[in-house]
């Protein structure tokens, strides 16, 4: 009876997800259509808005990054492939297509990789170190237990420090990477740097496009970045994308 | 009297050998002075050494002191000032010298001598950059001056400037028929009589319908080349080099350009000046390029390549296409690369890569396109030859030259992941439609945040500290005679001891199952424990192991009863 009830709840939720799922698979596909007839303009602010409904993905970032290469807007398709990137740091084309638009960019690899924990971070999502690290810990726990309760077991006291150290291991790989700087991308030829969170401050200098910044605070539109050569100052958030969260919904 | 007379004597010859003793002092009697303007100067500046002989009997030159670090760059000025004071006359000469810092560090104008005199060395520190205010006007700008004025040295004596410089700015076309695409080398020379300390344009002038590239400063030779203008002499210097490419046919004109002009100085009173000079508009004829297809508007002469980066290349993976062009003329307008079709390979727009020159002859050097090519079907993506059709201006028609074909074999594998899955139709043209993904992957479970990890971690090594605590005090609490097992324990412990006090038991299974209950009730003793009952637990298991290894020689009957009863009083006892 139980079982039943459980395949019937299963049911209901997958119908739900598929329900929900439909409108965002068309608006993705309406976009594609978009961006095969050329309206790149068009397509950007709907995947722009996908991702901002929460309907992220590695998919979703590509095509982005297709149409705003096609529109000659590299440093965007630099973003966004960036934070395909993000999300499913295993996908290949993503990785390739990521070091051939930095290649056109002409920025180096340090350009775009500002903080090296962020690497870690791709790792661990890449390996999961999160759940492995968590499933090795709770393993841990029971051959402890396992071997208090039945001394004379030897196999559960070492298995239990073995499950111990690499739980330990595995969740280093997140917890370093949880210090990591959030970054953005600078998405505008030469953007101002300036010397104050608003629109009429002083320039002290500009962004190079495509290049990578730690993002060090933010106060509304505007994000206080780090440059490569050590200049600091607010960038607006039209000009430099922030890496770490989608992108917020358009504004009417 | 005598001593007068001695001394009458004696007076014309003592006065007499005075006035030979004085002849040299006074001779001398003149005082030397060396002086700088600065002492602490950069190494872009400029220091004046003032040289000052004062006196009777100064000498007409004094020589030029030691230099360290240091080179003169202008000078000697000379000087002459007579006064008559009371009746006396006083004369001093200065020789004045511009000195030019080498490097940063120190330098020193060494000990000056003139005749018996002499003037110490002067220390000068010299640090990078400039720390004095700039000048109004540069030095000369051609490094040194090549200008020596020919009346100076004929007269032995400075110039005034009373008359107006004779100055000519040229501009010189290397040719003034061509075609649209063709250089020409725009030259702007200096005609002078003069010296001048400093050149530029006063407006940059607009060269509509070229394309301008600068070229480097022609070398001269520093005294210039003699050419006649107008019946005049002048020393020529070419300033000035541009490459110009005309854009567009028609006749075109090069703009008169004006320099402003700074003279030099002619002496350390000569305020130099300022002279402006305008050259003549030059008219070129350009004619146009003629008309082909595939042409892109390439004048020169140009060699293209293919090269792919590898050869084979697993199914999924991408390879490098390069088509480069190389060689001389306006390589720098080609934006455009080939179009590059292939049959079961995706074509991505290339990027384009420069390395360029710009010389007299042109721009010089190469452009490179590369195109990611991803093979879509295993078996062999073949590369045609790809061609470039330029205009020879030395041939005066347009040629195209092409590329070998290339083979590039693709090995059977599995797709790389986030491709497009392999298209079977061979032979579809991939440029221009972009990779797009037809599928919105559900973005997966996002993973844990650092922080819940740590927390995570962190509360497994607490509930580790936990469990192994609890067992080292449960440990402890036996040890200490407390009652500690459970009472599941204990009466699973009796049941035991029930059994092996059984008469079915034999002594063997009897003293098994005491031993089982004596650990099921006490668990491991330590044998470093010493209390009442860890000894009476030692002792029941020994008489356990002895009842159950001893050979069957008699009846154990009772002494398994015994055991049994021992043990089941010290279970209740003490567990």
């Amino acid at each position: 009876m139980n079982s039943r009830r459980l395949a019937l709840g299963l049911l209901a939720v997958a119908a739900a997800a598929a329900l929900l799922a439909a409108p965002a698979d068309e608006r993705f596909r309406e976009a594609n259509e978009l961006v095969r007839s050329g309206d790149y303009p068009k397509a950007i602010a709907l995947y722009g808005a996908l991702a901002a409904s929460g309907r992220e993905s590695a998919s979703l970032y590509w095509n982005w990054a297709q149409a705003a290469t096609a529109r000659g807007a590299q440093g965007e398709a630099l973003w966004a492939l960036l934070r395909a990137r993000e999300l499913d740091p295993g996908d290949r084309a993503v990785v390739r297509d990521v070091e051939r638009l930095r290649e056109a960019l002409n920025l180096d690899p340090a350009e775009i990789a500002p903080e090296p924990l962020a690497a870690a971070g791709r790792w661990a999502r890449r390996l999961r170190a999160d759940l492995l690290a968590v499933g090795l810990l709770v393993l841990s726990l029971v051959a402890h237990a396992a071997a208090r309760i039945r001394p004379r077991g030897g196999w559960a006291g070492g298995a239990a420090r073995a499950t111990l150290s690499l739980g330990l291991l595995a969740a280093a790989l997140p917890v370093a990477a949880s210090f990591a700087r959030p970054t953005a991308t600078v998405v505008r030829r030469a953007a101002p740097l300036l010397d104050a969170a608003s629109p009429t401050a002083e320039t002290t200098g500009s962004l190079r496009e495509g290049e990578v910044v730690p993002v060090l605070e933010s106060s509304g539109a505007w994000l206080r970045v780090e440059d490569n050569a050590g200049a600091r100052g607010w960038a607006h958030v039209d000009d430099v994308r922030r890496l770490d969260t989608p992108p917020a919904p358009p504004s009417d | 009297m005598r001593t007068g007379d001695r001394g009458s004597r004696w007076a014309p010859g003592t006065a007499v050998a005075a006035l030979l003793l004085l002849a040299p002092a006074v001779a001398a009697a003149f005082t030397v002075r060396s002086e700088v303007d600065a002492r602490k100067v950069g190494v872009q500046d400029q220091v004046q050494l003032t040289i000052t002989v004062e006196g009777s009997g100064a000498p007409d030159e004094v020589p030029l002191p030691a230099l360290k670090n240091l080179e003169v760059v202008g000078g000697p000025f000379q000087s002459t000032q007579v006064s008559i004071v009371n009746g006396r006359m006083s004369q001093s000469r200065s020789f004045t010298y511009v000195l030019q810092p080498r490097a940063v560090g120190s330098a020193e104008v060494g000990a000056v001598q003139a005749g018996e005199q002499a003037a110490p060395a002067i220390p000068i520190e010299v640090v990078a950059g400039g720390v004095r205010p700039p000048e109004p006007r540069r030095p000369d700008p051609f490094g040194m001056d090549p200008f020596g004025d020919p009346f100076e040295e004929m007269l032995g004596r400075r110039r005034g400037r009373a008359a107006a410089p004779k100055l000519l700015v040229q501009a010189i076309a290397s040719r003034t028929k061509l075609r649209v695409g063709e250089p020409l080398v725009l030259t702007y020379a200096l005609d002078t009589q003069t010296s001048v300390a400093d050149l530029q344009f006063k407006e940059a002038p607009q060269y509509a319908g070229f394309w301008v590239e600068d070229l480097e400063r022609p070398q001269a030779s520093p005294s210039g080349e003699a050419v006649t203008v107008e019946g005049e002499s002048y020393r020529r210097f070419p300033v000035m080099r541009k490459l110009l490419f005309p854009t567009k046919a028609g006749t075109l004109t090069i703009p008169a350009a004006t320099f402003r002009i700074g003279l030099a100085r002619q002496s350390f009173f000569d305020a130099g000046g300022v002279v402006e000079r305008a050259t003549k508009g030059l008219t070129v004829t350009v004619e146009p390029l003629p008309e082909a297809p595939g042409f892109s508007g390439a004048v020169g002469r140009f060699r293209a390549t293919a090269s792919l980066d590898r050869d084979t290349v697993p199914l999924g993976e991408a390879v490098t296409l390069r088509f480069r062009v190389e060689g001389t003329g306006n390589l720098k307008w080609i934006d455009r690369g080939p179009e590059v079709a292939l049959g079961g390979a995706r074509v991505f727009p290339p990027q384009a890569k420069s390395d360029l020159k710009t010389t007299t002859e042109g721009v010089t050097g190469s452009r490179t396109w590369e195109f990611v090519v991803v093979p879509e079907t295993s078996g062999t993506v073949e590369v045609p030859a790809l061609t470039f059709s330029y205009f020879d201006p030395g041939a005066g028609r347009i040629v195209t030259t092409e590329t070998a074909p290339l083979a590039l074999r693709v090995e059977g594998g599995t797709v790389a992941a986030g491709l497009p899955a392999p298209v079977p139709k061979a032979g579809t043209r991939a440029t221009g439609t972009l990779p797009l993904r037809s599928d919105l992957d559900a973005h997966g479970a996002g993973a844990l945040p650092g922080r819940t990890v740590a927390l995570l971690a962190g509360l497994a090594l607490l509930l580790h500290a936990g469990i192994w605590g609890t067992s080292r005090l449960r440990g402890a609490s036996r040890r200490r005679g407390d009652r500690t097992a459970s009472s599941r324990s204990v009466r699973a412990a009796l049941r035991d001891l029930e059994h092996a006090a059984g008469e079915a038991a034999s002594k063997e299974q009897a003293a098994i199952l005491v031993e089982k209950a004596l650990h099921e009730a006490f668990g491991e003793v330590p044998d470093d424990d010493d209390s009442e009952r860890a000894r009476a637990v030692r002792a029941l298991l020994d008489d356990a192991r002895f009842v159950r290894y001893a050979p069957q020689l008699g009846e154990y009957g009772d002494k398994v009863k015994d055991l049994a009863a021992r043990a089941g009083e010290a279970v209740r006892r003490w567990a």
